[in-house]
């Protein structure tokens, strides 16, 4: 088929200013790893540094003039996937199969995803494979606490990759592993990975794998000593560990018990910065739904709800089981914006029932369970 | 959108995705979309229509009407004509919480059917 039709896959590499994007980028992206890549890094200011620095890809490089990947440009990343695609289809430039599109430190994710789901020609060329966040586990806390930024990259994130972990004590990586695993329960957290797993990071698609690892029956044993060598046993308790290379595929959280102790708070006092106030709580928690959802209710009560509090729903993942249907159905929802749906082949797990990890601002797990509650009570009884 | 056929509308919405195996149909999802949404509008006296099978046509009481391309649209739509807030965490607070008394159909609009023919019947 004509390079003209192919949608290609984009991975949206994102990241607080400094926390090691770049490097990550320049550290994987070799030889055949870099092979049939085009990278896209959007800059902050006006003279671009990044592009430098993965200088061994520049000729599939293209540098956006300037400023934050936000509303007000975001015709400047369609602009550019546009232009990119068309030099391929041309044959200007070679046919590469696969974009990673590198933010600035200070891009909020949903924009980009906006900009790749909703403009009718970006999103016929192009397909968000998954979104990678570099958490840099020297000034975390402080970033947290005063850049807003930081908390909508890591809700957003498939997988986050915690940086400069050689530079920090390992119970405070530890500490910082737990806080991220609690505000994303549906991303993967990895610590240290080797060039192979980096590339994975990059490279493997979101919804297929990682989201059946995650909310499936999380059973597997894991090497945990091994694995997270030098952390206490509280420590070890987390899900989350180093990625070592050795044959280990992801890592994630169990979901199996009961769903009232999925519920995490923000809260994190090892991580608080004294001299701000507190933000509003970030709570993540888990929706599960024993009966097959009816398709068109939820659709009305989604859309309800994400047109009316679509700003405090930092992310949404989570399979479906719907009425009718055989096969688990992926709902994935960055803010306002929902990812096309998709169908998996099969259940990863016994557990044949919806599970949803909300990841909210100021809103309680109760309020959205007993509004879901309502609407299956109005909107399915028969019509009269 | 196109105000002059609403062909341009929102069928690539994620709403729109039909479930495999499930026996339905882009026209008839969408019969039950608006039947179900009109459930909910109802009560403040507006109105959905599907228009051509791409858009929607939600009307108010006044005579006020408006082409909107998928169901994010609606509900935004909808407030601006009401001037206030389609808040789902609070609607139908009033109802009793019981469940359904069924479960779901992947079928609705036979659900619908049937139970109208039963009412015919017990009636005559």
């Amino acid at each position: 088929m004509s390079p003209s039709y192919d949608v290609l896959p984009v991975t949206l590499v994102t990241g607080f200013l400094g926390s090691g994007k770049s490097t990550l980028l320049a550290d994987v992206l070799h030889g055949d790893a870099a092979k049939d890549t085009a990278i896209l890094i959007n800059e902050f200011g006006e003279v671009g540094l990044d592009h430098l620095l993965v200088g061994e890809v520049d000729a599939r490089t293209v540098l956006l003039d300037n400023g934050c990947v936000c509303c007000s440009i975001r015709g400047e990343l369609k602009e550019a996937l546009a232009t990119l695609f068309s030099q391929r289809a041309r044959g200007d430039l070679p046919p590469f199969s696969r974009v990673i599109l590198e933010t600035t430190g200070l891009a909020t994710p949903a924009p980009i995803v906006a900009t790749l789901l909703a403009d009718p020609v970006i999103r016929s060329h192009y397909a968000l494979n998954a979104t990678v966040t570099v958490v840099d586990a020297l000034n975390a806390a402080q970033q947290r606490a005063r850049h807003p930024e930081w908390l909508a990259q890591v809700s957003a994130a498939d997988r986050l990759l915690i940086s400069k972990s050689d530079l920090v004590d390992p119970t405070d990586i530890a500490a910082l592993t737990r806080t991220l695993a609690a505000l994303n329960p549906a991303a993967e957290v990895v610590v240290r990975a080797s060039a192979a797993d980096k590339v994975d990071m990059l490279f493997a698609p979101a919804s297929s794998t990682d989201m059946m690892r995650r909310l499936g029956s999380g059973q597997r044993a894991l090497g945990r000593g091994a694995a997270f060598p030098g952390f206490d046993s509280a420590a070890s308790t987390d899900r989350a560990t180093e990625s070592n290379g050795a044959g280990d595929e992801g890592w994630y959280r169990d979901w199996s018990g009961d769903p009232a102790s999925l519920a995490h708070r923000r809260a994190m006092p090892s991580l608080a910065v004294p001299d701000r106030p507190a933000p509003q709580d970030i709570v993540s928690f888990c929706m599960q739904i024993d009966e097959p959802i009816d398709w068109h209710v939820f659709t009305i009560w989604f859309t309800m709800l994400l047109n009316r509090h679509g700003d405090k729903i930092l992310r949404v993942k989570g399979l479906l089981s719907i009425a009718g249907c055989a096969q688990p159905a992926v709902l994935h929802a960055v803010q306002h914006l929902v990812h096309p749906v998709l169908h998996l082949d099969a259940w990863p797990d016994a557990q044949r029932r919806s599970r949803l990890v909300f990841i909210t601002e100021g809103l309680a797990r109760e309020s959205v369970e007993a509004s879901y509650a309502r609407f299956r009570q109005r909107l399915e009884e028969p019509d009269h | 959108m196109c105000g002059m056929c609403g062909l341009l509308g929102g069928g690539n919405h994620w709403s729109n995705t039909i479930p495999p195996g499930t026996g339905s149909n882009t026209r008839r999802q969408r019969l039950i979309h608006v039947a179900l949404a009109n459930r909910v509008l109802a009560s403040f006296r507006l109105k959905l229509d599907d228009f051509h099978g791409q858009s929607f046509v939600l009307s108010s009481s006044t005579g006020t009407s408006e082409l909107v391309g998928d169901f994010a649209q609606v509900w935004r739509i909808a407030e601006q004509m009401l001037g206030r807030s389609l808040d789902p965490l609070t609607l139908f607070a009033g109802d009793v919480a019981t469940p359904p008394s069924s479960p779901p159909s992947g079928d609705r609009v036979d659900a619908i059917t049937l139970h109208r023919f039963t009412d015919e019947q017990s009636t005559s």
